[in-house]
């Protein structure tokens, strides 16, 4: 267990370095100069140039170099041993936003990764709540009616875009029975729209795989076994075969979570949640590749953590997985 | 199981904790602006959310009165200024009590730093321009940008922190020897100008040329020894390490979420404020706006956009029919549209208001001979750009395509926003002259296909068709849609790689040059390629002016002849602004053609504070 949390925490680096090249490299191409307000006044052309340089604009791997440097944390090391900057920089600097020149990466991710964990969180809750027991109710009963009711009720969840069904909840809750607030964020009245909205496909998938698990571990021998032991319907399903049925959805859970925490631009914007999801589609618009790098490092480093966490509770919950 | 039940309940905990966090009471006033804030610099700014900002947390030497009718120059950090008579140099007297937000007095030489940052072409202001009006100002500009060009070239340099350092210090010493701007003693500021500028002090009540603090700033300033450059820690312009001198502070920002603002105990005059506390909830969407306004989350929205405008704005027409006669008579007595919201009984319907602003939308003709791509340029005519350009419904295009209120556009500037300036007639819609016209410029030959580039957002496309019908229906020339990324949109225009494309523009002072200037040779701003030198020559004879009534008619005939004969550009309509709030509740807002906010004059009604 110890081994492999060691060995994935090693491949950490290497996995986020091999996603910040590929990043940049594909960032560096789309077309546009960063620096530029679309519909603002244009600099000189050596004004240009001299911004490009500050930047480390000039070259691409000029900026490659000195931004792993500075991600990375060596930046700061050699800060450490020199003179250094006056305010001192942070131990990972992701560098200065360019369509928010005063703005530090690491500043915009840490006012914004909060709230999309805690919304992502809530949504992850949601929709275990939601899921595990639509799935156990439908498995259990697989063929019949109640059945059919629930894999409707899935698919209508699967299928309806976050766009609607955020729309619909504000228009019914917020306008029309005044029951939650718009576009304010902070209390847990202000998160149970978005996070029903956001939870609601991740509750059908799960109830999708709880389902699938719980028609085979019901057709299983050890199942079997209980029966036979003369132990109730409901411990069966609920203490037994659930254990089991759960395991498919425990593996899902993982990139599901890191999705749902690092945020996501439609619930965001429906609802004026200050989350990092919008911040993927901005900073690709605005070519502001500083944040671009920042929240697509942060994004590759939840998955991996996710993915390791998973694991753990994985062996956790079954020891005899290797 | 129970391990997973466990895992669960953790995880519910956790999130009550986190969500439970005090918020603040609701501000006197809450706003939304016109999207987000992009940096507090004020040397760096250049939207239209920033500067509304910077209003409210800074004052220039003079500030203007944005509710009177003419739009008048007040003092500001200045309580007086002498101008010379050959009006050259210019001498503000500052205010004694003028202070920073951590009280520290406001000083002469904190202007003369401010502009000397905003100079430096490594900061990439969009306004360091405007500097270049101040003797030697353009001077220090290209020498430093060529200093900064040869240090970073220069690979032989061995200890490069030293050298950059050194840089700056000639830099510094050039700065003082060029540039005409002297603080002799604490409380003056001299100012020399290259030439008259007959809207200077209009000029220094506009942000770039507000002040910052030079402790603040110095004290997070390194030298890249790379570059050779300044460069400012990021952080310097938020809290809590932000210091500014206007009449309020901003006390809280949290990016994308909120912005909170406290009077500033230090603001000289403190006394005149009716509001304790404003706050700028940051909401994107457009339907989530309009519901926040009817939520009462907010006050005042600014910018509204959507499909909601066209739906609001019936309903408000529907509301003004009922009321007919009442508005015939408040009109009848020279009231504005703000003061006939005003006198009408209060109605949701009546909440929202659209005021002409200082943009113009139009469209660039190309004038270069040839395309970027090689193929020869049927815009080069100046004929063939007047065909075109009468051959728009622009009427139809404000009534059925963008259904917001925005009056249509013959002219670039404006008309009624600049006092003095009499705006020419431009060219009128007129179809069968147009293809009178074509057909003279053509000569028999044909018109290829016209590239018609636009970018995607912002309701651009549907503008586009409509105009592409226009030119089928009434010159029979077939029109190709370009559509782009908004960037590499940007980068065509720039790089002149198109035949017509959509373009804004918004005046930053109050002088016709602030659109007439995108026209002369050689401007960077000059997207069209366009070159006349009658145009320039009038543009010339006019800065040598000084009589304002002589230069305005002069300015006057540049834009006739600039639309009337020469056509580079197409007006279509002037913008304007879409609010949201209770003409019975807020007052403050300003009506000016020119649309800036002042949001530190507003007074709610019956909160208790302030006048009304």
């Amino acid at each position: 267990m110890l081994r492999m949390v060691i060995r994935r925490l090693v491949q950490l680096p290497l996995i986020v370095g091999v996603v910040a090249t590929l990043t940049l490299a594909l960032a560096w191409g789309v077309p546009g100069n960063p620096l530029e307000n679309p519909e603002g006044r244009r600099p000189a052309p050596e004004v240009a140039d001299a911004m490009a340089r500050q930047y480390r604009l000039d070259s691409f791997w000029g900026f490659y170099y000195s931004y792993l440097r500075d991600a990375s944390g060596l930046g700061y090391l050699a800060d450490r041993l020199g003179p250094g900057p006056h305010p001192p920089r942070p131990v990972f600097d992701l560098g200065p936003s360019l369509q928010y020149r005063d703005k530090r990466v690491n500043g915009i991710i840490a006012d914004a990764l909060p709230v999309s964990m805690t919304l992502g969180a809530a949504a992850v809750a949601i929709a275990l709540a939601l899921g595990v027991p639509a799935g156990v109710i439908g498995g259990s009963r697989a063929g019949r009616p109640i059945d059919h009711a629930t894999t409707l009720l899935v698919l209508t969840g699967v299928s309806l875009p976050s766009f609607v069904v955020g729309s619909v909840l504000l228009l019914v809750f917020s306008l029309w029975l005044n029951w939650f607030p718009v576009g304010s964020w902070g209390s847990m009245r202000d998160l149970a729209l978005p996070a029903l909205t956001l939870g609601l496909p991740i509750a059908a998938y799960i109830a999708r795989l709880t389902r699938l698990g719980m028609i085979e571990a019901l057709a299983s021998d050890y199942v079997r076994t209980a029966r036979a032991k003369g132990l109730s319907e409901f411990e069966v399903v609920w203490k037994h075969a659930l254990k089991n049925a759960c395991l498919p959805v425990l593996s899902y859970l993982g990139p599901a979570a890191a999705g749902a925490m690092t945020g996501s631009f439609v619930v965001e914007s429906v609802f004026s949640v200050p989350g990092l999801g919008q911040h993927f589609v901005n900073a690709v618009q605005n070519k502001d590749l500083f944040l671009i790098m920042g929240v697509v490092l942060v994004f590759a480093t939840m998955l991996v953590v996710f993915n390791l966490v998973v694991d753990v509770l994985y062996r956790w919950v079954d020891p005899r997985v290797e | 199981m129970r391990r997973l039940a466990i895992a669960f309940g953790l995880l519910v905990v956790l999130l009550a904790l986190a969500m439970r966090s005090g918020e603040a009471p609701r501000a006197d006033f809450a706003f939304i602006n016109q999207g987000e804030v992009n940096t507090l610099d004020f040397s760096q700014m250049s939207w239209m959310q920033d500067f509304r900002v910077a209003r409210i947390i800074s004052e220039g030497l003079c500030r203007r009165d944005v509710l009177s009718k003419d739009y008048a120059t007040i003092p500001g950090v200045a309580a007086s200024w002498d101008v010379s008579s050959d009006a050259l140099t210019y001498t503000f007297h500052l205010r004694d009590d003028a202070r920073w937000s951590n009280g520290d007095p406001v000083l002469a030489s904190d202007f003369v730093y401010t502009w000397r940052r905003t100079m430096l072409p490594e900061l990439g202001s969009d306004y360091a321009k405007l500097l270049g009006l101040i003797r030697g100002g353009k001077q220090f500009m290209a020498s430093r940008a060529e200093a900064l060009k040869g240090f970073a070239l220069d690979a032989s340099i061995a200890d490069r922190p030293a050298a950059a350092r050194e840089l700056w210090e000639v830099a510094r010493r050039e700065f003082d020897t060029l540039v005409g701007l002297h603080a002799p003693d604490e409380r003056t500021l001299v100012i020399e100008l290259e030439r008259p500028v007959p809207y200077f002090l209009d000029l220094m009540a506009f942000p770039a040329f507000f002040p910052i603090h030079p402790p603040t700033i110095e004290a997070s300033t390194t030298i890249d020894p790379v570059s050779g450059g300044l460069r400012l820690a990021p952080g310097s312009f938020e809290p809590p390490r932000l210091v500014t001198n206007g009449p309020f502070v901003l006390t809280r920002w949290r990016f994308k979420r909120d912005m909170r603002f406290e009077p500033n105990p230090h603001y000289w005059d403190a006394s005149r404020l009716a509001l304790t506390s404003i706050s700028i909830p940051s909401i994107d969407d457009g339907n989530a706006q309009v519901m926040a306004f009817r939520g009462g989350v907010v006050d005042w929205t600014s910018g509204v956009s959507g499909n909601y405008v066209a739906k609001l704005l019936a309903d408000k027409a529907a509301f003004r029919a009922e009321h007919a006669e009442a508005v015939a008579h408040l009109r009848a007595g020279g009231a504005n549209e703000l003061e006939i919201d005003q006198e009408l009984p209060d109605d949701p319907r009546n909440h929202i208001h659209t005021f002409p602003s200082f943009g113009t939308y139009f469209y660039n003709f190309n004038c270069r001979e040839k395309l970027a791509d090689g193929r020869p340029n049927p815009f080069a005519d100046a004929r063939i750009r007047r065909a075109f350009a009468m051959s728009v419904d622009k009427q139809s295009l404000v009534e059925n395509v963008r259904r917001t209120g925005e009056p249509t556009a013959s002219t670039l500037i404006p008309p009624g926003s600049i006092p003095g300036y009499h705006s020419p007639a431009g060219l009128k819609f007129d179809p069968a002259l147009a293809r009178a016209l074509l057909d003279e410029a053509l000569a028999g030959g044909a018109m290829p296909e016209v590239e018609l580039l636009f970018n995607k957002e912002g309701g651009h496309d549907l503008i586009a068709q409509a105009i592409a019908r226009d030119w089928k229906k009434h010159l029979g020339v077939s029109v190709r849609l370009v559509q782009k990324e908004t960037r590499s949109f940007r980068e065509d225009v720039k790089g002149g790689n198109f035949m017509v494309s959509r373009a804004t523009w918004f005046g930053d002072y109050g002088d016709p040059t602030t659109f007439l200037d995108l026209n002369t040779t050689g401007n960077g701003n000059n997207d069209r390629g366009f070159s006349s030198r009658r145009y320039d020559a009038l543009l010339e004879q006019a800065a040598k002016t000084t009589e304002p009534p002589e230069r305005l008619a002069l300015l006057g005939q540049a834009e006739q002849i600039l639309l009337e004969e020469e056509s580079p550009v197409l007006p279509l309509f002037q913008y304007v602004q879409v609010y949201l709030f209770d003409a019975h509740r807020v007052k403050g807002v300003s009506v000016h053609p020119r649309q800036e906010q002042s949001l530190d004059l507003i007074d709610i009604k019956g909160d208790g504070k302030g006048a009304w």
